[in-house]
């Protein structure tokens, strides 16, 4: 059998990490295979490869004939490979027909003078657009038109360049179902002309709908290929899942679940609509898991509750007392803290150092006036801080040292010092562990099981479900913003919580 | 003296250096060029020095609130004209010192208010917002003078600028304000958190500080030091002129730039402003002993703006790298 692609072994190391590990992969002409995996299983980085992004450190590309070590962009391009990405690449100021022809623009001379050609434009525009039902004027603004048109035109553009193998990353998650539904006749006709797809998709039901073969990725690793239609579905979520995870578990003995309800929330909605109708009750000692694919709106549930977002409607108790929180400034004088998830958009400044850092939030909620009153008593701070630092061994020449030098972990530990000090009833921890190393892991995920054995709710959002498994005493799960489930951590296993997660009801 | 103590000692006394050096180049240069006297460093010239650049300081002040949250105030310098023509206005209808004085402020407090307000309901950088304002606000000048000077004012508006002692009452005002300010910015928890959100804005957000509330008070603070400085623009002059602090905004910015305050926001001390106003000063000072036109004392002083903002730059990256 001839294939399109043949990757063989390849192997992609990032600073610290191997993304990908002997890795291969195989595309024949006028299949889709999907390839399946958790969010930094590797999906990206093999497609990466083939675009000519990464450049694998290991390994070999094979398209068509032609045999690469590693291929550059331009290979890429040479090579005939497409890919259409989940934030698409179009330029929303320029036309349909313009965008088609970015970069290759055709010209044609008047006298001595070269000039866009834009009669032929259109010509070649129109003609790949009827290959695909796109029944709109080629001088249309990209801006004009649908989320799923300026897909088709990504796709139009892919034909254009006669492109063999066509990528695409995630393509139905911001279409509707009919529009999904056109997504596919299309592919169905790409498929006729002989092209490869390569389709990325956490949505199993697609799979069986649209998909040939599926590549199963784990942490970088190859797992499986599997032909779609010997298969169920719910087959490949233990592949997906399931690594052996160390014994480390911090859950307690005593059952917490029997604890007062400390914080409650009750059909709470942000407004913008990224979470809808989430109830949950936490208990006084207990760590609770919100688990899910990235975009399931954890993070965004989490915003609403601390204020930083605006909720349409939603009820929140603490200690028995319903808070009406419009802004963090309101969630830090009622005894909630949120670390979140991007240390450097929204966790620490820039121009502070560690000591300012910590004190931030403890000045503030000391201060009147809504937060302008009061001064600063800059000796207590600094005992503070040294307090916490040792406290949380964050590693740093001294507290005056700038937050920003510090390494990904102890940065996290000086944004969960500034909460700490505050001494808040409730802990809402955003992805509290993202782009840390193994060893500050641990000590978060102690510190964590510290502060509830002190009697705090805590709440960690986590998309990887081994620590989820290891720390949490309950885990609820969130899809497309609602909750799928909820599960006692007792002999709860990562299929539990991919099923929750992905699977359509 | 190793890398890291003089980066730390030009961070620190860097604008002092580089005003030290000013004053030793028209030191040397104003005997050369006149008739072999010292004219530039004379005790009653110093004075002088101050004397003049005490508006740009006040106003600098002012600014310093508005960069240090990454944005601009181009508006203080109409914000200074509109809070004198004010105060003339009311004084020459025979208005007490005292009510004239609050009402200008309370003034100039309502244009940071309607700036703030402004860059906050829109949404639009601060340099859009007080572009047009700042036309708005000198408008707002001339349709009340009917682009006329006023004058013949009550003896105690030029007795605003008098002396106590060998000292003039707007270089004592400064410095208490200075004083204040240094406090402020450093020891309560507002001013912590205005250079928090020019870290930061959303790390602001998050760590419960209310953003717009908080740039609002920049914007305020803005227009109330602006407003200051209009009054010690209006008792040096003794009258009102609806074009007066045309263009301050300019050396509000510099002094500031010169002072160490970073426009990308969170960075920059009081005491910096306080020397990249007297900066200003010094060089306008400094050129009219030296019997530079006043034309060429613009070119002169935005090649001076630009070069020591440049030498501060090039020594401290110079140290970085040795």
């Amino acid at each position: 059998m001839e294939y399109l692609v043949d990757m063989k072994n390849i192997t992609v190391k990032f600073p610290g990490v191997l993304a990908l590990d002997d890795v291969s992969f195989q595309l024949k002409p006028g299949e889709v295979h999907v390839l399946l995996g958790e969010n930094g299983a590797g999906k990206s980085t093999l497609v990466k490869v083939l675009s000519g992004i990464n450049k694998p450190a290991s390994g070999s590309v094979t398209v068509g004939d032609k045999h690469f070590e590693r291929l550059t962009p331009e290979d890429s391009v040479n090579c005939r490979i497409s890919i259409i990405y989940q934030e698409l690449s179009v330029v929303n100021e320029l036309s349909i027909a313009e965008n088609m022809f970015l970069g290759k623009l055709p010209t044609k001379k008047i006298g001595f003078m070269p000039v866009v050609d834009y009669g032929y434009m259109r010509e070649v525009a129109s003609k790949y657009m009827g290959e695909i039902g796109l029944q709109k004027d080629p001088d249309t603004l990209v801006q004009n038109i649908s989320i799923s048109e300026k897909q088709q035109v990504e796709i139009a553009k892919a034909l254009s360049t006669e492109a063999r193998i066509i990528i695409m990353d995630e393509p139905t998650s911001s279409l509707s179902i009919q529009e999904t539904e056109n997504l596919f006749n299309i592919i169905r006709g790409l498929k006729k002309k002989g092209i490869g797809i390569i389709y990325i998709s956490h949505k199993l039901k697609e799979i069986k709908e649209i998909g040939d073969r599926v590549t199963v990725l784990k942490d970088g690793k190859y797992v499986a290929t599997k032909e779609v239609a010997d298969l169920e579905v719910d087959d490949l979520i233990p592949l997906m899942v399931g690594r052996k995870v160390k014994n480390m578990f911090l859950n307690t003995e005593e059952d917490v679940s029997k604890n007062e309800v400390l914080f409650s929330v009750r059909n709470l909605t942000r407004k913008d609509g990224t979470c809808e109708n989430i109830s949950f009750d936490l208990h006084r000692g207990e760590i609770l898991g919100f688990a899910g694919l990235i975009g399931a709106g954890r993070s965004e549930c989490m915003e609403g509750i601390f204020g930083a977002k605006q909720i349409s409607s939603g009820e929140i108790t603490l200690k028995g007392q319903k808070l009406d929180i419009k802004n963090p400034y309101q969630a830090l004088k009622k005894g909630i803290a949120m670390v979140t998830e991007n240390r450097r958009e929204t966790g620490f400044f820039a121009n502070f150092p560690i000591w300012k850092e910590v004190a931030v939030s403890t000045s503030l909620k000391r201060s009147g006036l809504g937060g302008f009153s009061g001064i600063v008593h800059v000796d207590e701070e600094r005992s503070a801080a040294e307090t916490a630092t040792k406290q949380l061994n964050t590693k740093c020449s001294s507290i005056d040292q700038m937050t920003v030098n510090l390494s990904g972990g102890n940065q996290q530990k000086v944004i969960i010092s500034k909460w700490l000090a505050v001494d808040s009833d409730i802990f809402i921890f955003d992805e509290p562990t993202k782009g840390i190393d193994v060893g500050a892991k641990s000590e978060i995920y102690q510190i964590m099981r510290n502060m509830a054995n002190a009697g705090k709710g805590v709440i960690m959002v986590s998309s990887e479900m081994p620590e989820l498994l290891s720390t949490c005493d309950r885990v609820i799960v969130f899809r497309e913003g609602r909750m799928s489930g909820e599960f006692e951590n007792k002999n709860l296993t990562e299929e539990q919580i991919m099923y929750a997660a992905i699977h359509e009801n | 003296m190793n890398k890291a103590k003089f980066q730390r000692f030009w961070e620190k006394f860097g604008t002092l250096c580089i005003l030290l050096l000013m004053f030793v180049a028209f030191a040397i240069a104003t005997p050369i060029v006149k008739d072999g006297k010292q004219y530039f460093l004379t005790q009653n010239n110093m004075i002088q020095v101050l004397l003049q650049s005490i508006v740009y300081m006040l106003l600098a002040f002012g600014e310093f609130f508005a960069i240090l949250l990454a944005g601009i105030d181009l508006s203080v310098g109409s914000v200074a004209c509109f809070t004198g023509v004010v105060i003339a206005k009311m004084a020459l209808a025979g208005v007490p010192a005292f009510f004239c004085v609050i009402v200008g402020l309370l003034g100039a407090i309502l244009m940071g208010t309607i700036n703030g307000l402004l860059i906050n309901a829109l949404d639009l950088h601060p340099f859009v917002v007080t572009l047009g304002t700042n036309t708005i606000y000198r408008g707002v000048s001339l349709v009340i003078t009917g682009g006329n000077p006023v004058y013949n004012l009550p003896q105690w508006v030029k007795k605003m600028a008098s002396y106590i002692g060998p000292i003039p009452i707007p270089v004592i005002l400064a410095a208490i304000l200075a004083v204040i300010l240094v406090f402020f910015t450093t020891r309560t928890v507002a001013g912590r958190n205005l250079y928090a959100l020019g870290g930061n804005k959303m790390s602001a957000w998050y760590s419960g500080i209310d953003t717009k509330k908080y740039t609002l008070l920049a914007h305020v603070l803005a227009s109330l030091l602006a407003g200051v400085g209009g009054i010690v623009m209006l008792a040096r002059v003794g009258a009102a002129e609806p074009t007066a602090g045309d263009g301050y905004e300019t050396y509000a910015i510099a002094s500031c730039i010169i002072g160490g305050t970073s426009f990308f926001g969170g960075k920059g001390r009081t005491v910096g402003v306080v020397l990249g106003g007297i900066t200003i000063g010094t060089i306008f000072n400094g050129l009219n002993i030296l019997g530079v036109s006043s034309f060429w004392q613009k070119i002169v002083m935005g090649a001076l703006i630009i070069g020591s903002v440049a030498l501060e730059k090039a020594v401290s990256n110079t140290a970085a790298r040795s």
